[in-house]
Parts: C-alpha cells; sequence; structure tokens
C-alpha cells in the first residue's frame, strides 16, 4: 500500500483468522484467553441495553461475569479527520454530532478552544445565553439518561416521563438554536440567534415544574424498593478506580470527589453564578444515580440565577469570524463539563486553513473503560445496571 | 493549582529534550516538557504516586516525526500538566503507561489505530475504533508534502532546550531561552 511517496505497511501484521468458524475477529481475539468451560456471551451491538450500537463480549462462569470486553467503533465517524479537512467555521455542526444528548457542552469545548487560542472576547449576553443553553441541554440529558437507565432495569414507565420533561426542553432550545437535536448555534465570539421574550417565559416556567415533577420521580422511582434492591452496593468505583481510568464527571464526584471543570477551570461566566457541587454519599450505582438527579437541581438553580442575570447587549464579537477565517498557529487545550464529565477539544494549528489536528476528548470513552474491571465478578444483570449507570452515548465515545 | 516548577524539576532530573511552561488561561496547561521515550513511564508513575490522572492522550504528526502528548490532571487540586514524546516516523514504538494507568490502555489504541504507532507492552492492542479489516493507511497520517515543522505548531510555549540534538532536530537554539 503506497501512500503518497510513503510506503505503508500494517503494523499489527493480518487479522484475518482464516478457516474460524468461532466467530469474528474480536470474538476469537476474546476466546483466545477464556477458561475452558465457560460460555461466552455476546451483548450487542443491537442491545437495548447499550445505549446505541455497544458491544459487550463477557465470559460468565455461571451467571457471575469472570471477564468483559466494551468492542466499540460500530458509530465511529472519524471526527478529528473531519476537522483536519474543514475551516473552524466549517467544522462547528460537527460538534453537535459527537454526542446527541449533550451537544451544546461540545460546541463550546471547539468554539472555546479556538476563541482561547486566538484570544477572541464573547460578549456577556452571549457567555450567558450559553450558560442557559448548556444547563438545559444537561437536564435533557440527565433526564434521557434517567429514562433509559430505569428501563435497562425493567421499568418502562419513567422513560415517558422523561420524555415529556425533554420534549419542554426541546421547545425552549429550539427558540435559541433553531433544532430539537445535533444543535449548532455557538460562533466564533458569540452565538447565532438571540433568545426572545417567549424564551425567558419558558424558562421562567419550566424551573418550577420540573421541581415539582422531581419530587413525584422521588416519591415513584428513587424510593422504589426494587430498584433499590438493583442498585444499591452494586458496582461500587472508588476514586482508585477512576484515577486509574481517567473517569470524570458523576462517576468521580459519586466516589466523593468534588471535581467540576465549571470550578476548576471556569469559563463563560460559570464564576459568576452561585451552584454546589453535589457529590456522592456512596459511590455505587444508586449513588451515580442520586448525584445525576441532584445535577438537575444545579443545573436548575444556574438557569434560574442566568435569566435574572442576564444583561442586554450584542449576542456576536463585531468583525466575528467568517467561514474561511484561519486559526493563528499554535495550540489550545480547552475544557467543559459535560453531562457525562470532562470534554476536552485540543486544537493544533500551524496557521493554515484548516487546522492541523483536532482531537476530541469524549468523557464517556474514559468512563467506559473502567467497566471491564467494574464488572468483574458481579452477576450479569449487575454488569447491566453498572452499565447503565455510567451513562453510555455511544457517538461520543466513538466519535 | 499545583505546582508547575515541582515537576519541571522532576523531569529534568528524567532528562527531559525541553522544558516549557504555558499559560493556562490560552493554553489549557501549566508546564510542558518533551521527554526521551525510555523515561516516560517512570515518570508516569511519579505523577500517579502524586494522586494525578491520565485523562486524555493525543499525538499529532509533524516532520520530525509523532508528537505523543500525555495529558495529567490532579485529583487533588486543578493544575494540568502533559508531556510529550518525540516518536521516528522509522521505528514507531512507544512504552504503554498500562502498567500504572490502566485507562492508557484505550487511548493507546485509538492511537495505534489512528496514527499506526505501536505501543510495546500494551496487552491488547488490536483495534479499537476503526475495524478490523481496516484496509489502508492510518487515517491521520498525512501527506508527508502536508507535514509542518514541528517548531511551527507552537507547542513549546515558553521553552527551554536541555538536550541540544533535539535543539537542531526542531530547528531552536539550545542556549536561547525565549517565547517561541
Amino acid at each position: 500500500m503506497t501512500f503518497g511517496s510513503l510506503n505503508f505497511v500494517n503494523p499489527f501484521g493480518v487479522w484475518e483468522n482464516p478457516g474460524s468458524t468461532a466467530g469474528d475477529f474480536y470474538a476469537v481475539n476474546f476466546e483466545k484467553k477464556a477458561v475452558s468451560g465457560r460460555v461466552i456471551l455476546n451483548l450487542g451491538p443491537q442491545h437495548p441495553s447499550t445505549h446505541g450500537v455497544l458491544r459487550v463480549l463477557v465470559e460468565l462462569d455461571g451467571e457471575y461475569v469472570a471477564r468483559a470486553e466494551p468492542v466499540l467503533g460500530y458509530l465511529h465517524r472519524m471526527h478529528e479527520k473531519m476537522g483536519e479537512v474543514k475551516t473552524p467555521w466549517q467544522f462547528i455542526p460537527n460538534m453537535g454530532r459527537v454526542d446527541y444528548l449533550h451537544p451544546l457542552a461540545w460546541n463550546w469545548a471547539f468554539v472555546g478552544a479556538a476563541e482561547k487560542l486566538a484570544g477572541l472576547t464573547v460578549p456577556e449576553r452571549a457567555e450567558y445565553l450559553r450558560v442557559i443553553g448548556c444547563e438545559l441541554n444537561r437536564i435533557g440529558s440527565h433526564l434521557l439518561w434517567w429514562g433509559a437507565f430505569v428501563m435497562d432495569l425493567g421499568g418502562f414507565t419513567p422513560i415517558l416521563y422523561a420524555f415529556e420533561e425533554r420534549e419542554k426542553i426541546n421547545d425552549i432550545l429550539q427558540i435559541i438554536t433553531g433544532s430539537r437535536l445535533t444543535m449548532a448555534n455557538f460562533r466564533f465570539g458569540g452565538v447565532c440567534a438571540d433568545a426572545d421574550e417567549r424564551f425567558f417565559r419558558l424558562c421562567a416556567e419550566f424551573i418550577p415544574y420540573l421541581r415539582e415533577r422531581l419530587k413525584m420521580y422521588k416519591g415513584l422511582v428513587t424510593d422504589n424498593v426494587i430498584l433499590r434492591r438493583r442498585l444499591e452496593g452494586i458496582g461500587p468505583i472508588d476514586v482508585d478506580l477512576c484515577q486509574r481510568y481517567g473517569a470524570t464527571g458523576p462517576i468521580l464526584r459519586a466516589a466523593g470527589l468534588a471535581r467540576d471543570t465549571r470550578k476548576d477551570y471556569p469559563y463563560g461566566v460559570y464564576p459568576k453564578l452561585d451552584f454546589p457541587i453535589p457529590t456522592g454519599p456512596i459511590n455505587d450505582s444508586f449513588g451515580r444515580y442520586l448525584v445525576r438527579l441532584a445535577e438537575i437541581e444545579t443545573s436548575l438553580s444556574i438557569i434560574e440565577q442566568a435569566i435574572k442575570d442576564i444583561p442586554q447587549g450584542p449576542i456576536i464579537m463585531d468583525k466575528a469570524p467568517k467561514a474561511t477565517w484561519k486559526l493563528p498557529a499554535g495550540e489550545s487545550y480547552f475544557t467543559v463539563e459535560g453531562a457525562r464529565g470532562q470534554i476536552a477539544a485540543h486544537i493544533t494549528s500551524d496557521g493554515g486553513k484548516n487546522p492541523y489536528r483536532v482531537k476530541l476528548r469524549a468523557p464517556g470513552f474514559s468512563n467506559l473503560s473502567l467497566f471491564a474491571e467494574a464488572a468483574k465478578g458481579t452477576l450479569l444483570a449487575d454488569a447491566i445496571a453498572i452499565l447503565g449507570s455510567l451513562d453510555l452515548v455511544i457517538p461520543e465515545i466513538d466519535r | 493549582m499545583s505546582d508547575p516548577e515541582k515537576w519541571l524539576a522532576n523531569w529534568r532530573a528524567a532528562g527531559a529534550w525541553s522544558l516549557s511552561r504555558h499559560d493556562l488561561a490560552k493554553e489549557g496547561l501549566l508546564a510542558s516538557a518533551f521527554l526521551p521515550t525510555k523515561a516516560i513511564l517512570n515518570c508516569a508513575k511519579e505523577l500517579k504516586e502524586a494522586n494525578f490522572s491520565l485523562l486524555d492522550l493525543s499525538a499529532l504528526e509533524t516532520q520530525e516525526g509523532f508528537v505523543v502528548t500525555y495529558h495529567f490532571d490532579s485529583l487533588n487540586e486543578p493544575g494540568r500538566l502533559a508531556f510529550r514524546a518525540l516518536v521516528p516516523h522509522k521505528k514507531p514504538h512507544l512504552p504503554s503507561l498500562y502498567d500504572v494507568f490502566q485507562g492508557a490502555e484505550w487511548h493507546e489504541r485509538e492511537t495505534a489505530d489512528f496514527f499506526g504507532l505501536i505501543f510495546d507492552q500494551n496487552p491488547n492492542l488490536i483495534p479499537l475504533l476503526l475495524a478490523d479489516d481496516h484496509y489502508g493507511p492510518p487515517p491521520l497520517r498525512k501527506n508527508p508534502a502536508d507535514l509542518a515543522p514541528l517548531k511551527k505548531l507552537g507547542l513549546l510555549g515558553s521553552f527551554e532546550i536541555l538536550d541540544p540534538d533535539f535543539g537542531a532536530l526542531i530547528g531552536e537554539d539550545s542556549q536561547k531561552e525565549s517565547q517561541s
């Protein structure tokens, strides 16, 4: 294989397993280390509990998981390559497609990295609009996780409630982003559309409404004895495990560390807003469940403050970059707190038309990598509960 | 914020090729260093003992070779640090950090997919995001004509070159201590 003037040799050698009837490449590779007499089970890639197309190979000893290995790549789209062949401005819509549940945080990571590198300043009204959008989006993400997670555990009804709330959030976000999914309203130096009176009215109505609903969720689901038995004491993930695998977000906070990018590396107008970092009383699946529900409350309080404090003014800087704008040469690593943990965009530019390299750090990628260790020795049904409690969004993990 | 000077001193003792101080607000890093590949495992161990976590691994290809950047963040207090390795095109081998940070396994497999780098001692170096029958060059390898020199990418921040050979390779004077 030649590539330019470069002779390319696959460094791994040949992958095929000629004559194998045991399965595909990953199954054969997984089976090599298996203990004789154990069952190899393939979960996914098309399985409701895998939230997309995640495949997990498990080796079962009776009903206990002896070994597990997630197999990724079924939703891989090579966003990082697209970052190198598009101008920075053209690449913004990609950010709405990396993580379909929290697209605005990804918008912010990429746009923020470019703004830092080029030294652009964002008007204050735009910063507030970013915060409101991002937090509404976070609530939507946590709500959908909540419904899907309870559905993994066998309770179908909550996802219908979660979708009702999520629809309301999408109605609100549609006003400022123009879309209900794959939102991409961030621009270098601001946002593309202003909020109107209706937007603020709907936000103000939504906050007390959701607070009431959260009380109902507690009564219906959180205090439900079946849910508690399925989650309490299942899949403890401590700080040491998080450290070794680079886990962030609600998983790290449920382990007891109050780490939040919004506080650690302040961006936007977060330093002006007053909010706590919820940490878990316990580090098991139920602790992670509680942390996410507490984060919904936190986000509501952030939105409440932001719609009160938002100033009038422009929503994008003067002479904002256009489609052909070039990044100055240099490197920038910008992090934001997504619904699943620390999102980072690492842009390196040589001053050319397109970025030289765009690396995206997906929090779900690191969070999922600890699954094999966390699931070891648990019952298969509990492994599903642990998988759900990690809050996976596969497009983000596969990028 | 964690103290970058302590780590810069550690890396200097570990035989770093260059040390850099960065502007956290602009570049998102406190400090970084180019380390010889044989030193990165020990330096990762030191960081792990000081309660740092490996959060990210990013690679890029330059004229001089592959630059692999390991991003660390402390669990005690915010303060991001990074060390880098320069891997020549002819021998794209690096030690795996799996023994220290098990999360490195997937980051290394991803980098192996995209750049064709080989991480020795990685326990399961099979394709992660690309298909097992992927045919063709690693997707993020650039055409040699498109490769930029390392100097042009501004990876060094406010730097100090310790190894004259490294300075000569990237075209920076080792005597000079300056802003790139």
